[in-house]
């Protein structure tokens, strides 16, 4: 029982992080209806700015967010000018493979510049905190919080704000929304870079969990898309929720069955729940059979 | 700005309409050219890049018959790539089967794999596709590196390299040459073929529109799982052929996404839904690639994709519609109708 338990908790907390990554994936394609191929990309600079930080300059990871969330804040505010705004207009495949390329690119530039070498930071808490039968690792524990913190953050500024007003008419009408006043090109920007710097903050959590290397976006993209999916697309509750499935479902698969069947598990939830329920569990009703942005 | 032009002509369209039915001299050429450079032989440097151009080719044409006619965008073909390559090599290791038949039958495993994924996606669009075909690669990755049993896990499996004809193990490159050049032939005919018949009305209605499609009498489901059967047999054929050059299968670039992505890249450069389109597409990228990767791949690690997918940023934001559509935007210049 208590085995169960600890492994339930361990689930939750770890998709917590998981969701805390995937909370700019979900705003971006909540807002702007693209996909960006790149975002795991993003966490991996994020997470090599993070440890350059505490490596160089003895910070602890969660400090360095001070200068990694702005930093990030500004490069999803470029990227999006370069890569992102010029493909807006053209059929959504072009942003699909634009993004594509983009992460390519930062992939094999943090290759030259960082080569392949594992890099990680020494763990920040000396012993994990007992409730209990249950141990939890201080780090998740403190990325849960952060997690939770976030999604109430962002859902008070999106409801309560007028940047939040203007980023919904955005989403609900995009040429209403002009017709209103709202510089809908500007709302765009400022939610992929808002994207950006929430990855950010997920990269200064991760780090100490875990190590960075240039490929190690790959593996967390994929684990993102499979939270935002099955939160429902552009749902932040929703990507709260879907990580919290997907760690547990790690967490259990990879005990009783194997820890290399871990993502296998999750996939194939993916894919059963694109049969059973396309539109995620919170998300809008008839998005996945819309396309969204045809 | 732009001046506005009239788009009936479906040259601002992307895709566009293709202009089914006739002869292109251009392509024909093009084939006996290859043909030709494979029959008097060439430089022995250039081996390599010449059998992994035509391979591409005719990869990304298989793509190509979901992707750019039937608007099915997968980023799962590596799934179809490996189910190929491994169904026939696991034939040939175990049963002895010689490949010249065990390539049928990887190309009939990855067709009933391509209707499974047809089926699963079967009312998604858009985002939601694309991520469902790069899950369910993912599912037959994973699948590979852990059935150890069948597929050998994470060490692969690899062929002996001794030359035998039935085991489709070739002594020199320019026989393998005119094998790629055979399956490049094959999915060229294919296309064509797809192209100029009602079933390719049919892809191009489903594209362009499913109630539209729906409404007229067509069966969207039917013909979106026989658009990705098909092209993923085609596809499996080459996994088939890839297996056998290199006589040894990694599953960890043969499931790979990023070979999903290559699939997926070079119609995209090419210009979708077009049969010249993936062919330029791999007639450029693929040498361009290989010689970057042989010119600065010592020099520096990863600088030679930094540099390709730079371009690529490039083509897809300001040529969208690709090397086919830019010869046709020319063309249409030079000769005003």
């Amino acid at each position: 029982m208590s085995t169960i338990l600890q492994l339930v908790v361990s689930g939750v907390l770890i998709g917590s992080v998981y969701a805390l990554m995937s909370i700019g994936l979900t705003l971006i394609f909540g807002v702007l209806r693209i996909v960006n191929f790149a975002h795991g990309e993003f966490l991996m600079i994020a997470m090599y700015g993070a440890w350059a930080i505490s490596h160089w300059l003895g910070l602890n990871p969660y400090a360095a967010a001070i200068a990694v969330v702005p930093a990030m804040f500004l490069f999803g505010a470029i990227a999006y000018r370069l890569v992102v705004s010029p493909g807006l207009d053209k059929p959504h495949l072009v942003v699909v493979f634009a993004t594509m390329a983009l992460s390519i690119f930062l992939q094999n530039a943090a290759l030259m510049l960082m080569t392949a070498d594992l890099r990680d930071v020494p763990p920040i808490f000396a012993r994990s905190i007992s409730v209990g039968s249950v141990y939890i690792k201080g780090e998740l524990l403190l990325g849960f919080a952060i997690t939770l913190a976030c999604t109430i953050g962002l859902q008070w500024m999106i409801k309560r704000t007028y940047l939040g007003k203007a980023i919904r008419a955005t989403v609900q009408d995009g040429e209403a929304a002009m017709l209103m006043g709202i510089a809908v090109p500007k709302i765009f920007l400022i939610t992929f870079a808002v994207g950006s710097a929430m990855v950010g903050l997920a990269a200064c959590v991760m780090l100490p969990l875990f190590s960075v290397f240039p490929t190690v976006g790959l593996n967390f993209v994929l684990i993102a898309f499979v939270i935002v999916v099955l939160g429902g697309m552009g749902s932040i509750e929703g990507a709260l929720l879907g990580g919290i499935c997907v760690g547990v479902v790690q967490s259990l698969s990879g005990y009783y069955v194997a820890p290399a069947f871990g993502q296998l598990f999750f996939f194939l939830l993916f894919l059963l729940v694109m049969i059973f329920r396309p539109n995620g569990l919170l998300g809008q009703k008839g998005a996945a059979m819309l396309g969204m942005n045809e | 700005m732009r001046t506005v032009k009239a788009t009936s002509e479906g040259a601002e369209r992307m895709p566009w309409l293709p202009r089914r039915g006739r002869i292109s001299w251009f392509e024909i050429a093009l084939l006996l050219g290859c043909a030709g450079w494979v029959g008097f032989g060439f430089a022995p440097s250039l081996q390599d890049v010449t059998i992994l151009t035509f391979l591409f080719a005719g990869l990304a044409l298989a793509w190509n018959i979901a992707g750019g006619y039937a608007g099915l965008i997968s980023f799962g073909h590596a799934a179809f790539f490996g189910i190929g390559a491994y169904a026939s090599t696991i034939l040939l290791l175990r049963y002895n089967l010689t490949p010249w038949i065990g390539i049928f039958v990887g190309a009939l495993a990855a067709a009933i794999a391509g209707s499974v994924l047809a089926l699963i996606c079967a009312r998604l669009k858009g985002p939601f596709f694309i991520l469902s075909t790069l899950a369910f690669a993912e599912v037959v990755r994973i699948a590979a590196l852990n059935w150890s049993s069948l597929t050998g896990g994470a060490e692969g499996l690899s062929i002996a390299p001794m030359p035998n004809l039935a085991s489709m193990v070739l002594a020199s490159k320019s026989g393998y040459a005119a094998l790629m050049l055979g399956y490049l032939a094959l999915a060229y005919v294919i296309t064509r073929f797809v192209e100029a018949s009602r079933f390719g009305f049919y892809l191009l209605a489903i594209r362009d529109s499913d109630e539209a499609a729906a409404a007229a009498g067509i069966n969207p489901l039917v013909v979106r799982t026989s658009a990705m059967a098909l092209s993923a047999a085609l596809t499996g054929m080459g996994g088939t052929l890839f297996a056998q050059y290199f006589l040894y299968l990694d599953p960890t670039y043969v499931v790979s996404p990023e070979l999903s992505f290559q699939f997926a890249l070079l119609p995209a450069v090419g210009g979708l839904g077009t049969v010249i389109g993936p062919i330029l597409g791999s007639f450029l990228i693929t040498p361009l690639s290989e010689l970057l990767r042989s010119h600065l791949g010592n020099a520096a690690a990863g600088l030679h994709l930094v540099i390709y997918s730079f371009g690529l940023i490039v083509v897809m934001l300001y040529f969208p519609s690709g090397i086919a559509g830019a010869l046709d935007r020319l063309k249409r210049r030079r000769s005003p109708p």
